[in-house]
């Protein structure tokens, strides 16, 4: 890990949707999935981001423009630098016979683990959802893993929600665990949803983060106290049962609680 | 195994560790957190009228020895904080520090006000943040008179809660600087808060990395200033010393306690020894004291200052 800041060259920019890219960069220190970076964007801001994939040939991050930093991230040119200082976070325990659950930008995280559990022989299905199949992103590469899509206005695969899907696909046979990533609606209906199944799972979450090393107070979440950065972001049922935020709106950059 | 009690200004902590301000405590769960891992006592953010949202990022960066921070002061606002400490109080048993900062002399008072309404064990003044200079001016701890007059506002409002005048180590003659907030009616000093301020450049993008530009300096590098102004403090002043800066190891907090300091604020060394290290202090502490035979911390307190 380094916690210091370093400059690193964009390599290579791809594009997956409308407002979505993916930067490729050199030479990054070696990191688990579900492990962050925060990016620095010079004279911008700095956010965290999920490692999309990670492999001899760089480190990739894909980024959604939904506000300032991340729609400035999406100027960035191959040849340019962004900052750069992580791993951080806990990242996902590998473990076999699993199910992944992505929504939206959440199957960023989820794309890298599927490399890593393929890399290990680990066995693993993918449920992916998204608003219509121009945000699908990474259809490809999930298709070839034989994940099933869903589709809120049914432009492609199930229609309606991803947590339909994996309802369904529990029906089908039995895995061992869960793993999700996405929205935190949809992270709450997976929780309930394992729980009904007496299922573990890990779940891979989003809070405001200002210094990624468990200083800044602004990850914890309420009840437990736990920093996001530091002891998640991937949390356990036995992690989020001391928390009283789960699916709930969080803390603004000034810490008041958002209604 | 020898116990490390303490009494600060009236105030018993069952450890003299103390959460620094800024270093989680943006919410009574994450001030929570350091009580779990053994914290004497939590000291919250620091807190104004309104809510602010802080500088951009970034605004934490280590650097070696320590890290810089310009965090800019984000606060939920006194009301809300105010909202923190009563639930704070709902679950922990260990004594509260908020701790507020003020654009104006009477914007102190304001919220001194509301936030003695939810009954802190104590109020720290903050009257030395380095890091929003651009929008407030110069930091008002670095005036005597200023910091006498605002020491005299919150005292008055505070009334039986104990007052900690949080000082910088840019202060000219910290030592009386820190009799200045005594005569004024502080019932204690906390010192020290961040040094410098500080600058990192990256030198391919060519551009100060802190969004803020510059940003105080906590952490090891600072201990040997820490140390030193806690000295010269305690020399001056009979009321208790939080002395805060740097501390990373049991023998940082002894420093400290050798100086002068009744407690010892913990902030950086949160993420450079890991959140363990209230416990960790506390059983070296207690090591210390049992091999050179001492009963408890009243028998080393300021015994640098004897000599
Ligand atoms: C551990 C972690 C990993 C993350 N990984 C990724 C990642 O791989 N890719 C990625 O694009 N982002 C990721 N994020 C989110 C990212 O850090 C930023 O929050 C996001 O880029 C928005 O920043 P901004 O400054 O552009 O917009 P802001 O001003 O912060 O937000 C603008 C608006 O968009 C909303 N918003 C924020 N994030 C999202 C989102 N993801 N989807 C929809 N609306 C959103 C905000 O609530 C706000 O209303 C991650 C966050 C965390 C904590
Ligand atoms: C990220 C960060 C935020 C801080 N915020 C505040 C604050 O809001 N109010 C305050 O009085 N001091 C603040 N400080 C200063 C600390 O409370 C402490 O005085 C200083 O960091 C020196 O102690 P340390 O070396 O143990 O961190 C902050 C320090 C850091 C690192
Ligand atoms: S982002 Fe600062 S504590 Fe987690």
């Amino acid at each position: 890990m380094t916690v210091e800041m370093s400059t690193y060259v964009v390599a290579e920019v791809s594009q997956q949707a409308d407002l979505v890219k993916t930067i490729r960069l050199l030479d990054v220190p070696t990191a688990m999935p579900g492990q962050f970076f925060l990016i620095w964007l010079p004279g911008i801001d700095e956010k965290p981001i999920s490692v999309s994939n990670q492999t001899s040939a760089g480190t990739e991050f894909t980024i959604c423009g939904v506000g300032p930093w991340s729609t400035a991230m999406l100027q960035v040119e191959a040849g340019d630098r962004v900052g750069l200082r992580g791993p951080f976070g806990n990242g996902f325990a590998l473990a076999d016979n699993t199910l992944l659950v992505g929504g939206g930008m959440g199957v960023a995280p989820l794309r890298y683990l599927a490399h890593r559990l393929m890399e290990e022989g680990r066995s693993f299905d993918l449920v992916v959802g998204a608003r219509d199949a121009s945000s699908l992103i990474f259809r490809e590469e999930f298709g070839r893993w034989g994940a099933r899509f869903a589709t809120d206005n049914g432009d492609l695969g199930h229609v309606g929600t991803v947590t339909e899907l994996l309802s369904e696909m529990l029906r089908l046979r039995a895995y061992d665990s869960l793993y999700a990533c996405g929205p935190e609606g949809m992270l709450a209906a997976v929780r309930v949803i394992a729980d009904e199944h007496e299922m573990a799972y890990q779940l891979a979450l989003e809070r405001l983060m200002k210094c990624g090393i468990g200083l800044c107070g602004h990850c914890c979440m309420e009840g437990s106290g736990l920093r996001l950065c530091v002891e998640g972001p991937v949390l356990t049922r036995e992690m989020l049962d001391g928390t009283a935020e789960f699916g709930l709106p969080h803390r603004d950059g000034s810490g008041r609680r958002r209604t | 195994m020898v116990e490390l009690p303490v009494t600060l200004a009236g105030i018993k902590l069952h450890n003299p560790t103390v959460l620094a301000s800024g270093i989680l405590g943006v919410s009574a769960s994450s001030a929570a957190l350091a009580v779990a891992h053994g914290a004497g006592a939590v000291t919250l953010k620091s807190c104004g009228a309104e809510p602010r949202l802080g500088h951009r990022g970034p605004t934490i960066l280590p650097v070696p020895g320590g890290l810089l921070n310009a965090v800019g002061l984000s606060n939920p606002g006194a009301a809300a904080v105010a909202h923190e400490i009563r639930d704070f109080r709902g679950r922990c048993e260990v004594p509260l520090v908020a701790s507020i900062f003020g654009r104006t002399e009477a914007e102190f008072g304001e919220v001194a006000a509301i936030i003695c309404d939810a009954h802190p064990a104590l109020l720290e003044v903050n009257v030395s943040c380095p890091n929003v200079s651009s929008e407030f001016g110069t930091p008002f701890g670095l005036d005597h008179d200023a910091t006498a007059r605002i020491t005299r506002i919150v005292k008055d409002i505070a009334g039986t809660i104990p007052v900690f005048i949080k000082l910088s180590p840019q202060a000219h003659n910290i030592g009386s600087l820190a009799r200045r907030c005594q005569d004024a009616g502080a019932d204690g000093i906390t010192a020290i808060n961040s040094v410098g301020p500080g600058m990192a450049i990256d030198v391919y993008t060519r551009r100060p990395i802190l969004s803020n530009l510059s940003g105080g300096l906590s952490g090891r590098a600072v201990l040997p200033v820490a140390v030193r102004c806690v000295y010269e403090i305690a020399q001056n002043v009979s009321i208790p010393i939080i002395g805060t800066g740097g501390i990373t190891t049991p023998e940082d907090a002894l420093q400290m306690i050798l100086a002068g300091a009744t407690a010892v604020g913990i902030g950086t060394g949160v993420h450079s020894t890991g959140i363990s290290i209230f416990q960790e202090v506390c059983r070296g502490l207690s090591e210390y004291l049992e091999e050179s035979g001492f009963t408890g911390l009243d028998d080393i307190r300021g015994a640098a200052n004897d000599r």
